[in-house]
């Protein structure tokens, strides 16, 4: 079967628009913001789950870059496993953060999100950098 | 379907002329690159050919966003920017399915008229109207919308720079097929 018909365009795919969901959340956070503050809130509370929001986004950001130096490097673009391991993920992340941003869910399923969506590909991804460049494994 | 042989020719003077002054710069001989006599090195890019391939996958989510966008926000918009709008969705979309035929073409085939063709268009064209886009914020730019068009600039950026790399090594590598017409 060849990888490169198939399973390399839908992952970047799949991949983009996990990114372009990520960086949406970006500028329209407030309404989740509000989704998990009391209904009279001081500016203070605001401000703490705000940053903490973004500080979770920003996270985010840096594991995607993990991520798409793997993938665009070469070490695992034609991994089936790693391609098929990242599909999945990033396709229940987005759309998991569509239904976050839809439905107005609180901030504390943003990082359920993350732990699951996130953090699993880029840790694959990391032991597959370690195993290519470091160990000189072959990429396959 | 191929460019016209008039416009070919122009693109192949404007790169060898105007783009890269090829009487500063040493032409390389096949001994000193150290290949074989008989070898010719590879003029294709392989980051170009696959910033090409990405962005023709990326091309539909990209448009479909940016229409559904411009629906949504089309009777807030004022008078002007209606128009201006929609002219620029529709410019932008012939210029990118042009724009990446050309890529492919003068990529993959060597050709130097298509892949400086396929420059010009990105960077004087196709940047402009994606900052545009992007930074005047009178057009009431969506999340959504900031987002895809951050993923086209990147992708445009990187053609920009890795086309323009390409275009030099073609240029260098290849002698130009327009010779002058002398006794006719």
């Amino acid at each position: 079967m060849s990888a490169v018909s198939s399973l390399v365009p839908a992952r970047f795919l799949t991949l983009i628009a996990h990114l372009v969901i990520v960086i949406t959340i970006f500028w329209s956070r407030e309404n989740n913001v509000k989704a998990c503050l009391p209904l009279d809130f001081t500016q203070e509370q605001y401000d703490t789950e705000d940053k903490k929001l973004v500080v979770g986004l920003g996270v985010t950001l840096g594991l995607f870059a993990i991520e798409l130096t793997g993938f665009f490097s070469g070490v695992s673009m034609f991994n089936s496993s790693q391609s098929l391991l990242s599909l999945a993920a990033h396709c229940c992340a987005s759309v998991s953060l569509s239904f976050f941003v839809f439905e107005k869910w609180e901030c504390w399923t943003y990082w359920v999100i993350f732990a699951c969506c996130s953090v699993v590909p880029a840790f694959v991804e990391i032991l597959l950098l370690i195993a290519v460049v470091g160990l000189k494994k072959k990429p396959l | 379907m191929e460019l016209p042989e008039t416009i070919r020719k122009r693109l192949d003077d404007f790169s060898r002329n105007i783009l890269f002054d090829q009487s500063r710069i040493v032409t390389f001989t096949e001994e000193n690159d150290g290949f074989l006599p008989h070898e010719k090195p590879v003029l294709s890019s392989l980051q170009l050919q696959m910033s090409l391939y990405f962005n023709m996958w990326f091309f539909p989510c990209w448009w479909i966003s940016e229409t559904v966008m411009l629906h949504l926000k089309y009777p807030a918009l004022p008078e002007y920017y209606k128009f201006i709008l929609v002219t620029i969705l529709l410019l932008m979309t012939l210029i990118e399915a042009i724009r990446l035929y050309l890529g492919y073409a003068g990529n993959l085939q060597e050709k130097v008229p298509e892949l400086a063709g396929f420059w010009l268009l990105t960077t004087l064209l196709q940047l402009p109207l994606i900052l545009f886009q992007l930074f005047n914020e009178a057009i009431l730019i969506q999340p959504l919308e900031r987002g895809v068009h951050i993923v086209l600039i990147v992708f445009i950026l990187i053609q920009a720079a890795s086309g323009f790399a390409a275009l030099r090594n073609m240029v260098r590598h290849t002698g130009s097929q327009f010779h002058l017409q002398q006794f006719d």
